[in-house]
């Protein structure tokens, strides 16, 4: 029996307006990620592939269609709503890490546990540190992120979405800013993460390579899916 | 959510741009310093002026009414006809009848009018010559009973020899200048003729100095019963003097106790106008400079929190693309500038203090001699507590729009752009 999805997606579709101009950019777009899959999103420049992240990660709402995550309708929550569910169920890596510079290392890690609150905060921190140690920066936890490299930084990044154990973690072009071999290292560890933890990734990237290694490439063209193709192992 | 959260970010956010942080607190603390500063000192100079002004005089004089001559058929009271010729005589109203004769019957009366009440202080008042010598000088003649009269200018005080509250009949206590015109000492004779002629030998009792120039020249006092003597006035007195807790509220009880005594009550805003003008005038000046300044300090944390929003938009973006909801965002920003104000005034108000008290501390020598300070420094708590209040709640006000804005900031926009 197959594993109930964490992210649904149902017939979505966006337009942006501007005064009287409509332009759509997704089209019917429908899939959905189970637990521990890793997704690759590929498509142009212009394709859709980073507004469809958006609204995958409740940043936006679609035009048209349902999203569910864990079983329950998102897409028409209020703002406050998409919040709290972004918060408590959501990850986010970004093409930048945009670490806080005032805060350490393990204290960046620990921000999605801090809004909230200190016990939680306080209950997440040995997790967190064994995630960071497991990452190579067990020499780093008191740092600032100014004092590590690019790649580092991107791998706190990847920890810190992991940091309320959310159902899928979003991750935005996260090698795109990295050099080959600090980006390699950085998606060995979202898989690997994606393995151990069991929490779904969805990865917009440009770079073929990461999407082979992906369970599942889903192309966006013009804001329409592609027929699905299953990578090779 | 959590207070934990926005307290954190906050207080971070303010020690990493410490710099940023420090001259927000100085803008601040210097905008809480020029507000003590200016309310105090001009605050202080307006007392002085009004003290200057009515230091020496009664807050609120009882005098006998004006008489003024009305034809006999114009009193309905007589019930005269009016087409009926009266046949009247002239006469001359002795001077005692201009005073107040049954003063005696009105004191106690007056001693209680008003819970505010300080100082009762009948007295006469009139021309004389004083001569010595071959030195006569025109001075202005006061009986009083000196224990009352203490209580509007206080005489005993001002002692620079001899005896005011002491002064029995036959003694003579004047000015500084006046006695250095004439040569006097303690002990000294001095000759007074009243208007009508009389004239009584007094002997120098005090010679005081209250730097008020129209009580330290020209102005002799005596006992009541003397000046009445000198003034030939039997026994009835010029006035009653009256002096209260608070000045400024002597106009209000003038009019509420006129009705109450068949004589003419005068508070001294009617006698001084201008002063009163004077003084209306510097208030709107100085509202307006603490006006003008707490806009700028506004300003200055509002421009200064804004290049902090700025600088921090993309923070703002991923904290709320990671669930940080708006009004937590907001809350951040509004906490930043409310604690900036507040260490501002921890910073200002001491500084204030530290001014005022030098400034107070200064010392000058005036024209008669008297070391005084120039500047009349009141240091009221309730200055310092409205200083900060405004700042904070300048703060507060000033660090909402950038907050609001930091609140909107839409995390799309910010997380792909480098």
């Amino acid at each position: 029996m197959a594993a109930e999805p964490v992210v649904e997606l149902e017939k979505i579709g966006k337009t942006y307006y501007s005064g009287d101009v409509a332009t759509p950019v997704l089209f019917d777009i429908s899939f959905s990620v189970v637990p521990g899959e890793f997704v690759a999103v590929v498509g142009g420049s212009g394709s859709g592939k980073t507004t469809l992240l958006n609204l995958m990660g409740l940043l936006d709402r679609p035009t048209t269609g349902t999203i569910r995550v864990e079983g329950q309708e998102v897409s028409q929550l209020d703002e406050l709503g998409r919040a709290r569910a972004r918060l408590q169920r959501l990850g986010f890596i970004f093409q930048f890490h945009y670490l806080l510079p005032e805060f350490t290392v393990l204290e960046n890690a620990l921000m999605p546990c801090r809004m909230r609150g200190r016990a939680f905060e306080k209950a997440q921190e040995p997790r967190m540190r064994e995630l960071l140690t497991a990452v190579g920066l067990s020499e780093k936890l008191k740092v600032r992120p100014s004092q590590l490299s690019g790649g580092q930084q991107q791998r706190v990044a990847v920890v810190r979405s992991l940091a309320n154990d959310p159902a899928v973690v979003f991750a935005d072009e996260p090698t795109g800013n990295l050099d080959s071999v600090s980006g390699r290292m950085v998606f060995d560890l979202m898989k690997r993460l994606s393995r151990e933890s069991g929490t779904a990734f969805v990865m917009v990237t440009h770079d073929d390579d990461f999407a082979l290694e992906a369970d599942r490439v889903i192309r966006i063209r013009d804001g329409r899916m592609q027929a699905p193709a299953v990578a090779a192992g | 959510m959590s207070a934990y959260f926005i307290r954190s970010v906050a207080f971070r956010h303010l020690r990493y741009s410490i710099s940023q942080s420090l001259l927000t607190i100085g803008v601040v603390a210097i905008s809480v310093l020029l507000i003590i500063y200016l309310w105090t000192v001009i605050s202080g100079t307006q007392e002085r002026i009004t003290l200057n002004t009515t230091g020496s005089l009664p807050h609120i004089t009882v005098e006998p009414p004006e008489r003024t001559p009305v034809a006999a058929w114009q009193l309905t009271a007589l019930g005269l006809d009016p087409d009926t010729l009266y046949v009247g005589e002239v006469v001359n109203l002795p001077k005692a009848r201009e005073g107040i004769e049954d003063w005696q019957l009105w004191l106690p009366y007056l001693d209680g009018v008003e819970r505010t009440l300080t100082t009762v202080s009948p007295s006469v008042t009139g021309q004389a010559f004083m001569n010595r010598g071959s030195r006569r000088q025109s001075v202005r003649i006061v009986g009083v009973i000196p224990a009352r009269y203490n209580g509007i200018v206080p005489l005993e005080d001002a002692l620079q020899n001899g005896r005011f509250l002491g002064m029995t009949s036959g003694d003579v206590v004047l000015g500084w200048k006046l006695a250095k015109d004439f040569g006097l000492k303690l002990r000294d004779k001095v000759r007074l003729e009243g208007p009508e002629g009389l004239a009584l030998n007094f002997t120098v009792a005090g010679i005081y100095n209250t730097g008020f120039g129209q009580v330290d020249d020209g102005q002799v006092f005596v006992t009541l019963r003397d000046g009445q003597s000198l003034l030939e006035l039997g026994g009835s007195i010029s006035a009653f003097g009256l002096k209260f807790t608070d000045l400024y509220e002597a106009e209000e009880i003038a009019q509420r106790i006129a009705p109450t005594l068949p004589f003419k009550v005068r508070s001294w805003v009617v006698d001084n106008p201008n002063l009163f003008r004077t003084l209306d005038a510097q208030s709107q000046t100085r509202n307006l400079i603490l006006i003008m300044t707490t806009i700028a300090s506004g300003f200055g944390i509002a421009s200064i929190l804004v290049m902090v929003v700025t600088s921090k938009y993309r923070e703002i973006g991923i904290l709320k693309a990671m669930g940080a909801t708006p009004g937590q965002i907001q809350k951040i920003f509004v906490l930043e500038g409310l604690l900036l104000a507040i260490v501002g005034c921890m910073v200002g108000v001491p500084l204030g203090v530290l001014l005022l008290k030098g400034l107070a501390a200064i010392r000058v020598v005036g024209p008669d001699g008297r070391v005084d300070s120039p500047f009349l420094i009141i240091i009221e708590p309730s200055v310092l507590l409205g200083a900060s209040l405004v700042a904070i709640i300048v703060g507060a006000i000033a660090s909402y729009f950038p907050a609001r804005r930091a609140g909107q900031v839409d995390p799309m926009q910010v997380i792909r752009g480098a």
